[in-house]
């Protein structure tokens, strides 16, 4: 490896005491949680309705006053509206081109954030505008445009559409990741560059052993975004997947929910389904955010 | 100019070559469409039918059009809302998640799970939250001995309502602040201890300065999204009542794809562009004012 | 012009595959099916009668194959989509006022010459048929729905009334609505509207709702008032005629004036879908809704306790029928002959479960006139006894055909103009009157005439 080594949060079972920040006191300690608790009624309202109305009949699902506790639990609503649908096939689907979306937008979205923050070369500026600008024009002029241009390259009805472009710095929308990877990068000390450099360290080399092992939680993010996006993502496999069997779960959702007909009970219980996966994906990633990943010693 | 060193010339080369598959991925998915756009906004075209060049009639014919002005009013006055508000509501949260408390997980899941929970089981809740007559807010309200609201059913009050559900999903701008507090260098902090500073000198000379990056980029990407807000007025209001909320992209959205005007559409289109680059360039240029990067090399 | 040449391409590539036809379409059907494309929206009931159906269509026509391509949100987004890049499918839904803008464009085929070969498409309800000019069929309207008058039976009993009446010569007066919703209306603390402590803020079951922006729910009182949308010509709005204001008026007084319909977001729904009216009836929250027949199949899911009554009346006892999207045979069909037979088929009672489920009405006219062929889709367990009076007798013979599948430049009008304007009245911040000379001007302003129609 080279000179600069990635360097690690602690890993023995003992929390690192933050320096800096000193213990709050027991006043303090109390007045947090109180805010974690005045916080979490409002932020977890939305989800335990969505759960509730999953178990309830339609009926009591709107009484007025609302009703928060199921009766009786309608556990019906979920293998009822499970099996309504091939779901798990959708699910094997949407988990595949959302890992392939991952991994395209990681890797490319940082390999560009590290060229418009960390190398220097004319033009930069320009081009990063250029891109950004990409996402300033609403979608609903752009779409028929590009499905006319998927449909010219014969890739109607496949996940071409829908995981290719993530590969070029996750085109069109995945620019806000080249940006606030760019925004990451711009924080970690140009020191550590310099000093690889000096060491006859590539760009390439400084990139992945520098920058990104300092860039987990800004890694992290962008994984979780670009996830959670393809994951409920509807207006593109809607518009260019056409065989049933290659349906996402977006798409099967919408089914309980027609013009004329909403089987409720169904949509709500698919729904808390639907999202289950994410939310364990975000309960997984979140522990990245830790504190001290970026290096400090450096200036000592 | 002195002939670049070698280390510039090697920057520049790796620059070039590591930029490729953005500028790649602009040239072939997106600038193409965008050209293609523009080029509609300048002709008649409906679906289905034979675009005829039109010259500069859709943008001259905005200027008369009532609903346009109505609904870029009603775009910049949800963005002046909703925008600072998110920020705010988010970066305190982050805050709070970024101490050391029992549980964090679950507690930063908590507060994440907004943002989770589909549209419509959404739509579904607020619906209720806003109901005049026994809706949460006016229950409270009622409760505590205050005037009670119509909120989304009622012209005055339609667009602050939205902006205060739009808050609750402030999950995705709280997860950049969390990952970017993670980058305040502690040394900074220990610095400030030893000068005997105190929490709040902490978080005004070393966390906020630090956080500068996150925030703009929090700013930028909060104005460029929230400007072509969509989706309440569209599965919610429908963009009333009697035109209250009819956002900028859904008036745009009805005329793209109810009435298949896609030439004015596409008019339409480049005008809210426009705002949106200059408005963007304007923080940009603002920002060197206000955000701290590591190295002048940022800019 | 460049993007045509892409359209053009995209063309190609798409028979490309196949190597189909070279332009003329007498080209040589592939060895093997014709494979035919069928589009559609719905919910999981639609989409199990569609798959149904098309199954029924391939035993009855071997070599024909056809593919569903269910489309369960955004449907206007998917087929503008797809009629710009020249990809539409052979059969299909078409929402209604882009299917004559398709007519006109030619991307819909005109199924005039058709009638002669099969006779089963000159049978259809005369307004049941859509023209973009003289003896120009683009398609008829997927289904027969009209405007009922939907109870809570328990409400009903509850309060003492006799039900709303179920056959058209004894339709309510308006006068009698409002006197039954009065006793229909309750608040927390039992109480009826026109009794002394009435609390409007608490109202427990309101008597009866009817929407203001969705013109089908009010259209039939228009004009059963003498009333219309616009003139003979099309091209004049007559919305601020006496008769028009009074019918709107009347709607407004229901909640403002007589409390005993619900005002906006009262009833935790914006729009008309959220809950439904099956949920509205099951709950109590209100006695009696004007809705459309397709409720049938949402009332007996939710096992609702329901009846069904006719619309209260003015001077003729009318209700709007013909409220639906449109279905079309597409023009990029290879394979019209077959395109043509699936498009009566999907239509066709004897091979589709939604008539006897209660989301659709036929459009055939021996089905509201042959004794077996009423009998064939309602008497069954999902129709209840009085439907052959309040829903098939009513809409034969009181049905007005809907304005906003008629008049031209509709979408516009209703989304610009028509529905801000019918929200100010439903706010009841302004008489209907007032509301209404101001907006028929500017309604007259966007009027372009109506549609054809003619004989078949």
């Amino acid at each position: 490896m080279t000179a600069v080594a990635a360097p690690e949060k602690p890993r023995t079972g003992r929390v690192a005491p933050t320096a800096g920040l000193r213990r709050p006191r027991r006043f303090g300690k109390a007045l947090l949680y109180l805010a974690l608790v005045a916080g979490a009624v409002p932020t977890l309202l939305p989800f335990v309705w969505l759960v509730r109305s999953a178990l309830m009949q339609d009926a009591q699902m709107f009484t007025a006053p609302p009703e928060w506790i199921p009766a009786p639990f309608q556990w019906s609503n979920f293998t009822e509206a499970l099996t309504a649908q091939p779901f798990w096939l959708y699910f094997v689907n949407t988990v595949v081109i959302a890992v392939i979306s991952v991994l395209g937008t990681v890797l490319t979205c940082s390999i560009a954030a590290f060229s418009f923050s960390r190398l220097r070369w004319r033009g930069r500026n320009v081009v990063f505008a250029v891109l950004l600008s990409g996402v300033m024009l609403p979608y609903a002029v752009t779409l028929i445009p590009t499905f006319a241009m998927w449909q010219q390259l014969g890739a109607l009805d496949s996940i071409i559409p829908l995981t290719v472009p993530s590969w070029f710095a996750g085109a069109g929308g995945g620019v806000f990741n080249v940006f606030l990877l760019r925004q990451f990068f711009l924080t970690i000390p140009f020191e550590l560059d310099e000093a690889a450099y000096i060491d006859g360290a590539s760009p390439w080399r400084v990139f992945w052993t520098v920058v990104m092992p300092l860039s987990r939680p800004a890694i992290v993010v962008v994984t979780i975004f670009t996830f959670i996006g393809t994951w409920n993502d509807f207006l593109g496999p809607l518009l260019y997947l056409t065989d049933e069997d290659k349906y996402t779960l977006s798409l099967g959702l919408a089914s309980f929910q027609s013009v004329f007909i909403t089987q409720w009970g169904y949509l709500m219980a698919a729904s808390a389904a639907v999202i289950a996966p994410i939310i364990a994906l975000f309960f997984f990633l979140q522990r990245y955010f830790i504190e001290g990943i970026t290096l400090t010693g450096i200036k000592n | 100019m002195p002939a670049l060193s070698g280390q510039r010339r090697m920057e520049r080369r790796w620059g070039l070559l590591m930029a490729v598959p953005a500028i790649l991925g602009f040239v072939i998915f997106t600038a193409g469409p965008m050209v293609a756009s523009a080029l509609f906004s300048l002709t008649d075209w409906q679906i289905g039918g034979t675009p005829s060049y039109v010259g500069f009639d859709n943008y001259t014919a905005l200027v008369d059009d009532e609903l346009f002005w109505k609904s870029l009013s009603a775009t910049t006055y949800y963005t002046l809302g909703a925008v600072p508000l998110a920020l705010i509501v988010a970066f305190a949260v982050a805050m709070l998640l970024n101490q050391r408390v029992r549980g964090l997980s679950i507690w930063r899941t908590i507060f994440y799970l907004p943002t989770l929970v589909p549209a419509i089981a959404n739509v579904v809740l607020w619906i209720w939250i806003f109901n005049p007559d026994f809706g949460l807010l006016n229950s409270l309200l009622r409760q505590g001995g205050l005037p009670t609201a119509q909120w989304i059913y009622d012209e005055a009050t339609a667009i602050p309502s939205l902006i205060i559900m739009s808050t609750w999903g402030f999950g995705n701008t709280m997860v950049i602040f969390l990952a970017g507090l993670q980058g305040v260098p502690r040394h900074l902090y220990e610095a400030v201890s030893i000068d005997g500073g105190g929490p709040w000198r902490r978080f005004w000379h070393v966390t906020l300065p630090m956080m500068t990056p996150t925030i703009f980029y929090n700013l930028v990407v909060g104005v460029v999204g929230t400007f072509q807000v969509f989706n309440q007025a569209y599965v919610m209001t429908e963009g009333g009542p009697n035109q209250s909320t009819l956002f900028y992209v859904y008036y745009l959205f009805r005329k793209a794809f109810h009435e298949s005007e896609m030439g004015y559409a596409s008019a339409l289109a480049w005008v809210l562009f426009m705002v949106i680059m200059v408005v963007t360039f304007l923080m940009f240029r603002n920002a060197r004012r206000w955000v701290y990067y590591e190295m002048a090399g940022a800019r | 012009m460049r993007r045509r040449e892409l359209f053009r391409m995209g063309g190609l590539a798409a028979l490309g595959a196949a190597a189909a036809a070279c332009g003329g379409g007498a080209g040589p059907t592939p060895a093997g099916a014709a494979e035919l494309q069928f589009m559609y929206w719905g919910s999981t009931f639609e989409r199990k009668a569609v798959a149904k159906m098309l199954q029924a269509f391939e035993k009855q026509k071997p070599g024909v194959r056809v593919e569903a391509l269910f489309t369960p949100d955004e449907y206007d987004v998917k087929l503008n989509a797809l009629v710009a890049g020249n990809r539409t499918p052979d059969v299909g839904y078409v929402p209604m006022a882009m299917s004559f803008r398709l007519a006109e464009q030619g991307k819909l085929v005109n199924l005039h010459p058709y009638i002669k070969k099969y006779p089963q498409l000159g049978g259809y309800l005369p307004d049941a048929y859509l023209w973009y000019g003289p003896d120009k069929l683009h398609g008829v309207a997927t289904a027969n729905e009209s405007m009922l008058l939907w109870y809570s039976r328990a409400a009903v009993t509850e309060a003492g009334i006799a039900p709303p009446p179920a056959d058209a010569a004894s339709a309510w007066t308006w006068d009698q609505l409002v006197q039954n919703a009065f006793k229909l209306t309750v608040d927390q603390s039992g109480k009826h509207p026109d009794e002394a402590g009435f609390d409007p803020k608490q109202v427990r079951q309101f008597g009866v709702s009817c929407s203001f922006t969705y013109p089908a729910a009010w259209y039939g009182f228009l004009r059963g008032n003498g009333g219309d949308f616009a003139d003979e010509a099309g091209t004049k709005c007559l919305l601020d005629s006496p008769e028009s204001i009074e019918v709107f008026q009347n709607l407004q007084d229901l909640v403002y004036k007589h409390r005993v319909a619900p005002g906006p977001g009262q009833l935790a729904a914006t729009g008309d879908e959220v809950p439904g009216t099956s949920i509205l009836l099951k709950t109590k929250r209100v006695a009696m809704v004007v809705d459309g027949h397709w409720s049938l199949l949402d009332m007996n899911e939710s096992k609702v306790d329901f009846g069904i009554g006719v619309l209260p009346k003015y001077d003729q006892p009318y209700t709007t029928t013909q409220v639906a999207g449109a279905s079309s045979v597409f023009a990029t069909t290879k394979h019209v002959e077959e395109a043509v037979e699936l498009f009566a088929f999907h239509i066709d009672p004897r091979y589709v479960d939604l008539y006897a489920q209660g989301l659709w009405m036929p459009q055939e006219r021996k089905y509201y006139e042959d004794q077996a062929a009423v009998d064939s889709w309602t008497k069954n367990a999902g129709h209840p006894p009085e439907f052959r009076t309040a829903v098939v007798d009513y809409t034969r013979d009181h049905g007005v055909p809907a304005f906003g599948n008629r008049v031209k430049n509709m979408t516009a009008i209703a989304s610009d103009v028509l529905t801000p304007a019918l929200q100010e009245i439903e706010s009841g911040k302004r008489s209907a009157a007032e509301v209404l000379k101001e907006v028929t001007p500017k309604i007259t302003e966007m009027l372009q005439g109506w549609h054809h129609a003619q004989e078949v």
